[in-house]
């Protein structure tokens, strides 16, 4: 479970994808990971890509990792870091290299996300353990609400900055028992109009 | 000057003037109440098209609002014409848009067409699948933008969703056939700001015709009894479905349009049941509509 995984001369890839969304800055998510003991962390559990969606105004902050932990220079844990700062096609195509997929190689890894609905749900859709860190500078905080219940209903992991390290081997944990989404309804649960019902209704279509 | 005539006469326009108002609100209140109760009766033949308003806004609510439509598998060929209504300057939502209809629309299409291809006695209810348009509205406040010159340009934003509305849009194409009406039949929105300015609009509308038909009414009362279900007072129905991204209080806009909109479906059991005030409807617990 929490266990170190021993390190292998190769071991499979295994990604951790960060991503803070295109429209508000997310600064202090993106300084927790560039740190040090949190690359350690990361090395711990067995990952070797770590990728950086680090949004329009979170240059500087990737800029300055660069700076103070250039690459090939062993003090990135044997991590590969890689940035980008935002992708207009969506995110897909990035969420899906931390999806297990045994014929390229790829353990099954991480995503941490802010808590925009749009990044909860591509990483849920995909089945991939999901780390979901709230803004807390954001005026209206009502991420907050989305990530705790989703938290208590076992679809994600829901952590602020601080301890976001001890998130990843929870992370580890949930990918264990993860459930599927979208969830499929319980035959015990009263049976809500659906929205193609709702809609039907309100045409008033004849029988 | 004998001050006290004037006093007391001051004091009967001030309770003349209150009462007025106050009645009037209750009224208002109470017509609005009456209104969003009302239920649509089955009216419509089971294979007329459909045209559908979707109201798009930033980032997270366009991406919900398409993985509902996936989700509910929008059927095409019942919705035959579609219109995407985006803001100023949101170019991520127009891109989604054309995704959505270039991929899934397409795919369902194909599939549909070989399913009617395969079946030949079918071939004649095989409908095109229509098209789309995707029409942007200004903003009613940029980011940044003063407060003081905000409602001119909510006016603005006001303005171009009627025109919407109504088809008179310049983005817009003069409808074709299978369509008559100008008005969308159903708008479907899930909370960005600019849906409340459509659903004002369209309750605007609404009130316009209820009036004219009474209006005309009266002048062919005497001539005709013709039936009473014409198609207007059926269409441009609102659906708000509340971001599912809210677990335990209202939205802004959804605060601003649970007395307004006709449906309002929640996704979180903890907004079950909220209404504007007694009377009114309730929000309708509808389960998680994203996938």
């Amino acid at each position: 479970m929490e266990r170190p995984i021993p390190m292998r001369a190769r071991s499979p890839i295994k990604v951790c994808f960060v991503t803070v969304g295109a429209t508000a800055s997310f600064h202090e998510l993106l300084q927790t990971i560039l740190q040090e003991d949190f690359l350690q962390v990361l090395r711990r559990f067995g990952y070797t890509n770590l990728l950086i969606q680090y949004g329009k105004d979170g240059k500087s902050v990737w800029d300055a990792f660069e700076r103070q932990y250039p690459p090939h220079t062993g003090c990135r844990n044997g991590l590969l870091v890689e940035g980008f700062d935002f992708n207009p096609d969506g995110l897909d195509e990035e969420m899906r290299m931390a999806r297990s997929n045994l014929s390229k190689g790829h353990d099954g890894g991480l995503i941490i996300s802010h808590a925009g609905s749009g990044s909860i749900l591509g990483a849920m859709r995909l089945g991939v353990p999901l780390v979901v860190v709230p803004n807390s500078t954001l005026k209206d905080n009502h991420q907050q609400e989305l990530a705790d219940e989703l938290q208590s209903q076992g679809y994600v992991i829901a952590s602020s900055c601080q301890n976001l390290s001890a998130a990843i081997g929870r992370g580890e944990r949930l990918r264990a028992q993860m459930l599927a989404w979208p969830p499929v309804c319980a035959v015990s649960q009263r049976r809500q109009r659906s929205l193609q019902e709702v809609m039907s209704d309100e045409l008033g279509f004849l029988d | 000057m004998d001050s006290w005539i004037s006093w007391a006469g001051l004091f009967w326009v001030a309770a003349f003037a209150m009462v007025a108002g106050i009645s009037t609100i209750i009224i208002a209140m109470h017509a609005l109440a009456k209104s969003q109760n009302s239920q649509v009766p089955k009216w419509r033949p089971k294979n007329s098209p459909i045209h559908l308003l979707v109201v798009l806004g930033s980032g997270g609510h366009t991406a919900e609002m398409f993985s509902m439509l996936r989700r509910m598998k929008l059927d095409p060929s019942k919705y035959t014409y579609r219109t995407y209504l985006v803001s100023s300057g949101d170019n991520f939502s127009a891109a989604k848009a054309v995704e959505f209809e270039t991929a899934y629309i397409n795919k369902v299409a194909k599939a549909s067409a070989a399913a009617a291809a395969a079946d030949a006695e079918k071939k004649d209810e095989q409908r095109s699948t229509g098209a789309y348009t995707i029409v942007t509205v200004p903003r009613a406040r940029r980011v940044h933008q003063s407060f003081l010159t905000a409602p001119f340009s909510t006016i603005q934003s006001f303005w171009s969703c009627l025109l919407v509305l109504r088809g008179l849009h310049p983005d817009q194409r003069p409808l074709t056939a299978p369509i008559r009406s100008p008005y969308p039949d159903i708008i479907l929105t899930n909370g960005p700001a600019t849906a409340v300015c459509v659903i004002l609009a369209a309750r605007l509308l609404r009130l316009c015709h209820a009036f004219c038909a009474v209006l005309t009414f009266r002048r062919r009362a005497g001539t005709q009894t013709g039936s009473e279900t014409n198609a207007p007072d059926f269409q441009l129905r609102t659906i708000f479905v509340e971001s599912w991204a809210r677990v335990t209080t209202l939205s802004l806009s959804g605060k601003l349009l649970l007395p307004f909109a006709d449906r309002f479906l929640v996704q979180w059991p903890a907004l079950e049941g909220k209404k504007a005030w007694p009377g009114m409807r309730e929000t309708e617990y509808a389960g998680t509509l994203v996938d």
